[in-house]
């Protein structure tokens, strides 16, 4: 009897201690994650504090609260920064570049995903290697310099052809899709790219999600290759164009402030819509070994 | 099955079909993805300029000796490379145990942690310009906030301009990165199953000990990952110096180095695009000597924990 009730008192003790241990490491755990996130959340905020203020106010007072609501930076910027042009060339670029992209490249890791081309795995190596490659930098800039499609769209977008990353995700994704699909549609006299169109990428939605996401954020953020290949101001996005209005009105930082929000709020809403798609994608084949 | 795979979608002709759609994408993967990224070994044995229609000569190894061997020049690269070695290790070694920390954080079952992982993400997206500018304001000397903060203390700092400005910038790479290397940490802890957490805690492991014994061996293969991300990423990591400092002496570490020797970016406004190809290539070779002892740690790191 007395080893029983032991037992009970010992269990019960430890109970006691569990649950503050609980609650000491929840508050510490709340501590340090509210700590980070100041550090995270802190530049964003301070950015929206400044892009509210004049710029004598600024200068007063460069970290504090705004003493009003004001959103006439927003509007300077605006025009000053040549902003719309900007932003329909990123929007061209974002958009044209990733819907080439993702439809050439499902029909890339279609058939390498299933081993209907000769040479599928050898492929597939030749992508993942590219990872480790110097960048194409400098034999990429001869090549476009000597087709003539320096300083033009077309040149710009054709860099943007190509994201090996994306193509494996692409990949692995369709090799979770069972290959009796590919069969059964192949028996009842479904063609090749009937089948691809029409039931494969309805399939693999989430893969083309990922890919369409991750491309076009990468698009949209360039910098150094519109530092590169542009020159024309007419045909610089968004980015280069805000180091350019930097190197303009860098004192000027309510104005500057205003303009990097205003890049920045189209992807940051992309992203909150996506985000499940994006740190999917990115984490898929990580952890698998 | 004895039609064999390629026959699948149809014959004769019809076999054809899948290159032909396959094509495209790798038409433009060799042109303008792995031709040109091979294609630098051959530029980095000539002369070649950024300027069209100017002959391009055969120099041998000439590039590489006057980049590591000759003059004044050579010395900063060797700084440079010693400089892309110094944010190697501190960038992989803080962001990895940072990118650890917060993932530990965020995977406990309190409220509000799905915003926290947001958060901690959002930098990851931005990009250089959005990022290096919103950290420009922060470190803006002479009353900017972070100016301020060391004002609490007493302390003074000319930050982006100052003599500790490489620093800073790893500070803002470890800062927008960091998001990247926990998700990758918390995709893994999501794969360690529960009832090892619980069969643990039955035996009376706790705290670190349960940590050391069952979370870090089963992290494993996020583990590896992140070591190998780390340290490739960080080694061609450069871009925030362009947004941030721009072309200094004295911060630059070897990818900027290739980048502004080739397009003018080194204030002379010269274009040595056959040099840059050079110092592209050491770079490369760093990336290769460095992530294949990377791999060979992880690799001997596995068969101990996964058998």
């Amino acid at each position: 009897m007395t080893a029983i009730t032991d037992t009970t008192d010992v269990v019960v003790r430890d109970d006691a201690g569990a649950r503050r241990r609980r609650i000491t490491r929840m508050v510490s755990s709340y501590g340090i994650m509210l700590l980070f996130a100041a550090i995270y959340v802190g530049p964003l905020l301070i950015l929206i504090f400044v892009s509210m203020k004049t710029l004598p106010e600024f200068f007063a007072d460069p970290t504090g609260l705004p003493e009003s609501f004001q959103f006439a930076n927003f509007a300077d910027a605006w025009e000053l920064a040549n902003f719309p042009r900007f932003l329909l060339n990123s929007l061209i670029y974002t958009v044209v570049g990733t819907t080439l992209f993702v439809i050439m490249s499902v029909f890339v890791a279609f058939p390498i995903a299933r081993g209907y081309v000769k040479g599928a795995g050898a492929l597939l190596t030749l992508y993942v290697v590219a990872l480790f490659l110097p960048p194409a930098l400098i034999p990429q800039f001869q090549l476009i310099l000597n087709l003539g499609m320096f300083n033009t769209r077309q040149g710009y977008i054709l860099l943007f052809l190509v994201n090996p990353i994306a193509l494996i995700i692409m990949v692995n994704y369709i090799k979770s899709i069972p290959r009796e699909l590919d069969e059964s549609a192949a028996v009842d006299g479904c063609g090749y790219v009937r089948f691809v169109w029409s039931i494969l990428i309805p399939l693999i939605r989430p893969a083309i999600a990922t890919v369409t996401v991750i491309h076009a954020i990468n698009i949209w953020n360039e910098l150094i290759l519109a530092n590169v290949y542009l020159t024309n101001e007419d045909l610089f996005p968004i980015t280069k164009g805000l180091i350019v209005f930097e190197g303009v009105y860098g004192s000027d930082w309510p104005k500057l402030a205003a303009a990097v929000l205003m890049l920045m709020l189209p992807m940051l809403v992309l992203f909150l819509f996506l985000q499940r798609y994006i740190i999917s994608g990115l984490t898929s084949g990580a952890v698998k070994g | 099955m004895a039609v064999g795979q390629q026959s699948l979608f149809g014959s004769g002709l019809k076999r054809w079909i899948p290159w032909l759609l396959l094509a495209p994408g790798l038409f433009f993967y060799f042109l303008i993805g792995v031709g040109p990224s091979m294609a630098t070994a051959i530029y980095s044995l000539t002369d070649a300029t950024g300027i069209r229609g100017l002959p391009i000569n055969w120099v041998g190894f000439d590039n590489y000796d006057e980049f590591l061997f000759q003059g004044a020049r050579s010395r900063d690269n060797l700084d440079a490379l010693q400089r892309t070695l110094i944010f190697m290790v501190l960038v992989t070694s803080i962001q990895f145990g940072l990118g650890l920390v917060m993932a530990l954080l965020v995977n406990q079952k309190l409220r509000g942690r799905m915003i926290f992982r947001t958060l901690f993400f959002i930098p990851v997206i931005l990009g250089v310009a959005v990022q290096g500018l919103m950290w420009k304001l922060v470190l803006r000397p002479g009353g900017g906030p972070m100016d301020s903060i060391f004002g609490w203390f007493g302390l003074e700092s000319q930050f982006l301009n100052g003599e500790n400005a490489f620093y800073w910038v790893l500070v803002v790479q470890i800062w927008a990165n960091a998001g990247f290397t926990m998700v990758i940490f918390l995709a893994g802890l999501q794969t360690i199953p529960a009832d090892l957490y619980e069969a643990a805690a039955v035996d009376g492991a706790r705290g670190w000990k349960l940590f050391k014994n069952v979370t870090w061996p089963q992290l494993t293969p996020a583990v590896n990952t992140n070591f190998l991300l780390n340290i490739v990423g960080s080694l061609q990591a450069w871009q925030l110096f362009l947004v941030l400092t721009g072309y200094k002496n004295g911060t630059q570490v070897l990818g900027y180095v290739v980048y502004a020797e080739a397009f003018g970016g080194t204030g002379t406004g010269s274009f040595r695009q056959g040099y840059a190809a050079a110092a592209s290539i050491v770079l490369f070779l760093l990336v290769l000597i460095l992530g294949m002892a990377a791999n060979f740690v992880v690799s001997r790191r596995e068969r101990k924990y996964m058998g």
